[in-house]
C-alpha cells in the first residue's frame, strides 16, 4: 500500500474535510474564551439551536435554504448575546468553576428545551449534494461545500479582527484585559460583541453541520467534546491554534481509522492529546 | 398531514411525569384507566424518553407499554386491582439507569421493573436486580451477554436475543445466494459494522459465528461509537473491501450518518441488513431517505401488523387488533415500529401471565411470587401478538431467564412498510440483490 493508494488519499481528504467540521466551533469557542475568559461549555448546544433554526425555517416555514442559513446567524448571535448578558456577565468576577458550572447548566437547559419543543425525533434537512469522483477517490460534495464555507468564514473573521477598529479592540482585550480599559476601550461592550461574533460562528457551524448530520437535542454530543479537546490542544483562547488543531485532529482520526480501526483512531487522537498536555500544556500553537 | 412519532404534548407529559417521579414517591404515570377498587399494584417502567435512544425506538417501547397497562386496567386489572406504573427515564445513560433503578427499588420499594431499552443498561442493571432479589423484566434489550452464563433467577427476557438476529440475516443470504445472487454462499463477501456497545457487539459476534459456520467470508468487521460525527473513513474501507452484503447494527444518528456518507462515498453493495433499534424506525428512515432504502432489510421481532392474525391462537388476534387501533389513534404512525409491539406485547405477557397468577396465588406482589409465576408461563407458538410463544429457560440453563420460544424475523422495506421475508415458511419472496436503479446497488 503506497502513498498513492487512492483509498489512503481519500482518507487524507476525508480527514481535512472533517477538520473543517471541527474548525468553526473551535474558532468561536476560542474567540469567546480569549476575550471574555469564560469557557462556554454549552457551545455545541448553541450550534444545535442553530441547526434546529435552519431545519424549522426551511422544512416547516418553507423558507428557501439560503434564507434560512442567513437567518440562522443572527438568531444564534442573539443567543450568544443573551447567554453573555444573563449568565456570563453576572459571574465575571466569580471563580472559574462557577462560570463553567453555569454554562454547563445552560447546556442541559438547551437540551431539555429542545426536547420539549421538538421532541426527541431526528430531523433531517433532506439536502444532499452529489459526490465528486476523481479516479477512484470520492469526495462528498456536501462536505466539500461545508469545508469551503468554513474557510471563508474563518477568513472573514480574520479580516474583521485585523482590519476593523472593533476587531483590533477585541484582539487587544484578548491580549491584556487589565490595561485596555485604561486606554479607553469599554470591555463590557467588547465582551458583548465577542459573544455575538462567537454566537454567529456557532450559527455558521450549524449551517454547515445541518446538511451533514440529523438534528436532535443531543447532537452536540457528536462534536462538542472533541471541539473542546481541539481548543485546549491548540491553546485555549488561541484562535489560529484551535483552527490548525482542528485539521490535525481530523487527519489523525481519519488516517488512524484507515490504518487501524475507527475506535483505534480515537484512541490515537486522545493519546496524542494527552501527550501534548504533558509536553506543551499551554497548547501546541501557543506563543 | 399526519404527525409522526411522539407528539410534543405526550413528551411534555412524560417529562412532567418523570419530574414528579423524581420528587414525589409513587406517582403513577402510565396508569390511564379508572381503578375499580383495591390497592394498586405498582410496577416500574424504565425506558429512555430522552437522549439518543429515545429516537431509536425507546419512546415507542414506552408508548406500547402504556397501552398495555391502560388496557389491562380497563379489563379489570387483577381482580379489580389496577396496575400503577412508576416511570423512569434512563436518559440514554447507563449511570442514570443505575441511579433510577436504585430509586425504584429503594425509595419506591418496587418488586419489579419492566422496560429497559438498551443492552448497555441491561448488563449492569441485571446484576443489581439479581443481588437485590427483585424482578427485572426486559422488554427490549437484546444482547445475549445480558443473560448468557449468568444463571440469574430474577431477570427475565420474553423478547429475542442477539444471536437470533444473526441467525436470521445470515440465513437469508445463505439460502438465497445461489438462486438470486448467482453465487455459492462461500463466495458471498460479508461485512459488518456495529455500534460498540453490548448490543452491537453481541449481534456482530453472532454474525461472525454464523458466517464462519457457513464458510462465508467476512471481509470487514469494525466497531464505531454511536455518537461519532464521521464514518467516512469506514465507508472508504468498506469500498476497498468490496463486500456483497453489508450488515449494520446501529441506533439512529449513526444509521443516517452512515447511509449519507455511504452514498457520497460511492459505496455500493448487493444488500444491506439492519438489526433492529434505529433500523426498526421505518417511518423516520423513509421520511429521510425515501426510495433510496427500498428493499433494504432489517431483523427484529415482528411488529404485530406484519402477521396474519387469523393464524394466531384464539383471542390473540383480537388483542392485536385492539392494540394497533389504540396505538394508531394516539400516535398516528404510518407503520407501527416493532418497538411499539415489543412494548405492548412483553408488558402484556407480564401483566396477564405473570402478575395476575402471582397475585392470585400469593395475595400480594413479591418478586419471589412473580419469579415463580414467570417460570410457570407456558404459552404456545402464536400465543402472543408478535407470534412467538413463551417458556423461560430455568436457572440451571446457560441462558436462564431467556424466552426459549421467542422468534426473530427478517423483514424488507417496500414502499415505506416492512414485510416479513424470513423465516421463509411465513415470509414473502425477498427482492435480492438490490435492483440496479437503487443508488446503493452494486454495478455488475
Amino acid at each position: 500500500m503506497g502513498l498513492l493508494d487512492p483509498f489512503l488519499l481519500e482518507a487524507l481528504v476525508n480527514g481535512i474535510l472533517l477538520g473543517g467540521v471541527f474548525a468553526l466551533p473551535a474558532l468561536g469557542l476560542n474567540l469567546v474564551f480569549g476575550v471574555v475568559d469564560v469557557v462556554w461549555l454549552c457551545y455545541a448546544e448553541l450550534v444545535m439551536v442553530g441547526m434546529y433554526a435552519v431545519w424549522f425555517l426551511h422544512t416547516q416555514a418553507g423558507w428557501p435554504l439560503a434564507l434560512a442559513f442567513a437567518a440562522c446567524l443572527p438568531v444564534v448571535a442573539l443567543l450568544g448575546v443573551l447567554l453573555h448578558l444573563l449568565v456570563v456577565r453576572p459571574l465575571l468576577n466569580s471563580p472559574p468553576i462557577n462560570q463553567v458550572l453555569a454554562t454547563g447548566g445552560v447546556l442541559f437547559v438547551l437540551q431539555g428545551a429542545a426536547t420539549l419543543v421538538f421532541s426527541t425525533e431526528f430531523r433531517s434537512l433532506g439536502v444532499d449534494m452529489p459526490p465528486m469522483e476523481v479516479g477512484e477517490v470520492f469526495v462528498s460534495g456536501t462536505k466539500l461545500a461545508a469545508f469551503c464555507a468554513a474557510l471563508l468564514g474563518a477568513a472573514i473573521l480574520w479580516a474583521f479582527l485585523k482590519f476593523t477598529y472593533v476587531g483590533t479592540a477585541i484582539r487587544a482585550i484578548a491580549r491584556d484585559r487589565e490595561v485596555m480599559p485604561l486606554m479607553g476601550v469599554d470591555p463590557r461592550r467588547i465582551y458583548l460583541i465577542a459573544s455575538a461574533v462567537g454566537g454567529a460562528l456557532a450559527g455558521l457551524a450549524a449551517c454547515l453541520l445541518v446538511v451533514q448530520l440529523d438534528v436532535h437535542p443531543f447532537v452536540g454530543l457528536s462534536f462538542g467534546p472533541i471541539t473542546f479537546m481541539i481548543c485546549v490542544m491548540g491553546g485555549l483562547g488561541n484562535m489560529l491554534g484551535g483552527f490548525l488543531a482542528a485539521f490535525l485532529m481530523g487527519l489523525i482520526i481519519s488516517v488512524g481509522g484507515f490504518w487501524g480501526t475507527t475506535e483505534f483512531s480515537y484512541v490515537v487522537a486522545f493519546a496524542f492529546f494527552i501527550l501534548v498536555m504533558f509536553l506543551r500544556p499551554q497548547g501546541l500553537f501557543a506563543r | 398531514m399526519q404527525t409522526r412519532g411522539t407528539p410534543r404534548r405526550g413528551l411534555l407529559q412524560a417529562g412532567a411525569g418523570l419530574g414528579l417521579a423524581a420528587t414525589v414517591p409513587a406517582q403513577p404515570r402510565a396508569q390511564t384507566a379508572p381503578a375499580r377498587g383495591g390497592d394498586p399494584l405498582r410496577i416500574g417502567v424504565m425506558t429512555d424518553l430522552s437522549g439518543p435512544f429515545a429516537g431509536a425506538g425507546s419512546v415507542p417501547l414506552f408508548n406500547g407499554a402504556e397501552v398495555a397497562i391502560a388496557l389491562f386496567n380497563e379489563r379489570g386489572g387483577v381482580d379489580g386491582r389496577p396496575v400503577a406504573a412508576v416511570s423512569a427515564d434512563s436518559q440514554s445513560k447507563a449511570d442514570v439507569a443505575i441511579n433510577e433503578a436504585e430509586r425504584l427499588l429503594g425509595q419506591e420499594g418496587l418488586e419489579v421493573v419492566t422496560g429497559i431499552y438498551s443492552s448497555a443498561h441491561a448488563v449492569p442493571l441485571s446484576g443489581r436486580f439479581e443481588a437485590a432479589r427483585k424482578m427485572m423484566w426486559i422488554t427490549s434489550a437484546i444482547a445475549t451477554a445480558v443473560l448468557k452464563d449468568k444463571h440469574f433467577r430474577y431477570v427475565f427476557r420474553p423478547t429475542v436475543h442477539s444471536d437470533q438476529y444473526a441467525e436470521g440475516t445470515v440465513s437469508v443470504v445463505a439460502e438465497n445466494a445461489q438462486k438470486r445472487l448467482g453465487m455459492a454462499p462461500e463466495k458471498v463477501k460479508l461485512a459488518v459494522i456495529y455500534e460498540d456497545g453490548p448490543y452491537g457487539t453481541g449481534v456482530s459476534t453472532a454474525i461472525e459465528a454464523n458466517a464462519k459456520k457457513r464458510n462465508m467470508p467476512l471481509v470487514l468487521k469494525e466497531a464505531y461509537s454511536a455518537t461519532t460525527p464521521d464514518l467516512s473513513t469506514l465507508v472508504t474501507k468498506l469500498r476497498r473491501e468490496r463486500p456483497d452484503i453489508v450488515y449494520q447494527v446501529g441506533y439512529n444518528p449513526d444509521i443516517t450518518l452512515f447511509l449519507r456518507q455511504a452514498r457520497s462515498g460511492g459505496l455500493r453493495f448487493r444488500m444491506l441488513f439492519g438489526h433492529g433499534a434505529g433500523w426498526s424506525q421505518i417511518d423516520k428512515l423513509w421520511d429521510t431517505f425515501g426510495k433510496d432504502i427500498q428493499y433494504f432489510c432489517n431483523a427484529d421481532p415482528a411488529a404485530t401488523q406484519m402477521l396474519d392474525w387469523e393464524k394466531l391462537q384464539p383471542g390473540v388476534g383480537d388483542l392485536a387488533r385492539t392494540f394497533v387501533e389504540r396505538y394508531s389513534a394516539k400516535h398516528q404512525v404510518r407503520d407501527l415500529p416493532p418497538h411499539a409491539s415489543m412494548g405492548f406485547n412483553n408488558t402484556w405477557i407480564f401483566l396477564e401471565h405473570v402478575l395476575k397468577p402471582a397475585v392470585r396465588k400469593s395475595g400480594g406482589m413479591t418478586a419471589e411470587a412473580l419469579r415463580e409465576a414467570a417460570l410457570q408461563v407456558d404459552i404456545p407458538l402464536g400465543g402472543t401478538i408478535q407470534g412467538y410463544g413463551v417458556k423461560f429457560e430455568p436457572p440451571e440453563s446457560a441462558m436462564a431467564g431467556q424466552n426459549s420460544r421467542s422468534i426473530c424475523v427478517v423483514m424488507q422495506f417496500r414502499d415505506g412498510k416492512s414485510h416479513v421475508i424470513w423465516p421463509s415458511q411465513i415470509g414473502q419472496e425477498p427482492v435480492l440483490p438490490l435492483p440496479p436503479e437503487n443508488p446503493y446497488a452494486l454495478r455488475s
